[in-house]
């Protein structure tokens, strides 16, 4: 009964074409979840979580933030990147969790000398923290 | 006239040479469809981060000129964002640049101005030149660009235009049209212009917008100008293989021609020396009798 396209597309590939039943995304304000004959919609996404039902379960994604987009039976969704909860590199995702509060904490000594660094760090504290968490409640 | 033996290590080299030239156009095309492929695995995502703009800039009509993005920026100066090689020996690739570049210059003061630099070649031209180099990008290399390393250009970019020193930023750049076509080519980043596919505002129907159609908007935005600056960059290294490629295959090709010459006056030499060595022989030999 798959009723929808789901579609991830970031810069570098296509991640995703599949048939499926719903779809859950985070967005910006809040969990959202989509179902067949959904309006159209477009919507800003946090770094987080995607779900998606098929005949054969559900499945989850990791995506950095981006768009969704709902239009007729396909949901578009347009990330810088993205991957299967487990493709996740959880040490990685430490490491740069590391390096993102290091970096706030030097540029807060530095008195917001950068304003760009301190909104990068904290956007890419903020994708660590959403990687972690995803792969660490998965993992369970 | 060149001895025997000066011809044989001349066609040696020559050959030596037509050997490398031969393994460079072989790289030359591996990596150039290496970054076709990139460019080709890019589009949906531009296409569609491009419908999403035009359709949002429908949606705001006149709103758009809200975003200072689109308004023209406070300064005075320009800022270009130069895409040149790190390497030579890709035909005239970067030289097809400059001069077009320096067409482009001559219509305005070079103090007026600042370069964003890829490509070590076109540091050292600017350089040479005594422009205004702002900032010369380096790490990483051009050839190992990734989304991500566009998006902090892109970003660079806004961040310099925001500042408030510059008028307009411009992206400088060979676009790749086919294998043999690439052309120099200077597009405006910044400010953007509203309103360039008003055909297409309408598709769709209305649209449910979360959280509202502004903030969609404010966060698309820089996403759109990282696809360009990733565009840009891609097809830029496209076009550099391409011309490497082409100007590789012209010197294996030269090399080509110039052994089949060697060759015919090598063995045309070899042949009298040998036809003399006969006659020195036989002309002994008749003197003995």
């Amino acid at each position: 009964m798959a009723g929808l396209t789901l579609r991830v597309i970031t810069p570098e590939r296509v991640i995703l074409d599949e048939a499926v039943d719903s779809v859950g995304v985070t967005a910006t304000d809040g969990g959202m979840g989509i179902f067949p004959k959904h309006a159209g919609m477009v919507t800003a996404l946090e770094p987080g979580e995607l779900t998606y039902k098929t005949s054969t379960g559900e499945q989850s994604l990791f995506v950095a933030g981006g768009f969704a987009e709902v239009r007729g039976d396909t949901v578009r969704v347009l990330t810088a990147a993205g991957e299967p909860w487990t493709e996740i590199d959880e040490e990685r995702a430490r490491q740069a969790e590391a390096r993102a509060r290091e970096r706030l904490s030097m540029s807060r000594a530095a008195a917001k000398q950068d304003a760009v660094d301190m909104a990068r760090a904290r956007a890419s504290l903020q994708r660590a923290l959403a990687r972690i968490r995803l792969h660490s409640r998965r993992s369970r | 006239m060149a001895s025997v033996k000066e011809l044989r290590l001349r066609i040696t080299s020559v050959g030596n040479i037509q050997q490398i030239t031969r393994a460079m156009e072989m790289v030359a095309t591996t990596k150039l469809r290496r970054f076709q492929d990139r460019a080709i695995a890019s589009r949906p995502y531009t296409e569609e981060i491009a419908g999403l703009v035009s359709h949002l800039a429908g949606v705001l009509g006149d709103e758009v000129q809200d975003n200072p993005l689109f308004r023209k920026g406070a300064g005075s100066k320009t800022g270009v964002l130069l895409v040149t090689s790190d390497r030579g020996l890709c035909g005239a690739y970067n030289s097809n640049l400059f001069s077009d570049l320096e067409a482009w210059m001559s219509e305005r003061e070079s103090d007026d101005v600042d370069f964003f630099v890829y490509g070590k070649k076109g540091y050292s031209y600017l350089n040479g030149r005594g422009y205004n180099v702002e900032r010369f990008i380096v790490d990483p290399p051009l050839e190992s660009v990734d989304f991500g390393q566009a998006a902090r250009t892109a970003q660079t970019l806004v961040e310099a235009f925001l500042s408030g020193d510059y008028a307009d930023v411009y992206i400088y750049y060979t676009a790749f049209q086919s294998m043999v076509r690439y052309t120099p080519t200077t597009v405006q980043l910044l400010p953007l212009e509203a309103g360039g596919d008003e055909g297409e505002e309408q598709r769709g129907g209305d649209l449910i917008l979360e959280p509202d159609a502004e903030t969609i908007f404010e966060s698309l935005i820089p996403r759109y100008l990282e696809v360009r600056v990733y565009n840009a960059l891609l097809e830029a290294l496209t076009s550099e293989y391409a011309s490497r490629r082409m100007s590789m295959k012209n010197a294996t090709d030269a090399a080509s021609d110039m052994i089949k010459m060697l060759k015919g006056r090598y063995n045309r030499l070899r042949q009298e020396n040998v036809t003399k060595d006969l006659l020195d022989i036989v002309g002994g030999a008749e003197a003995l009798r």
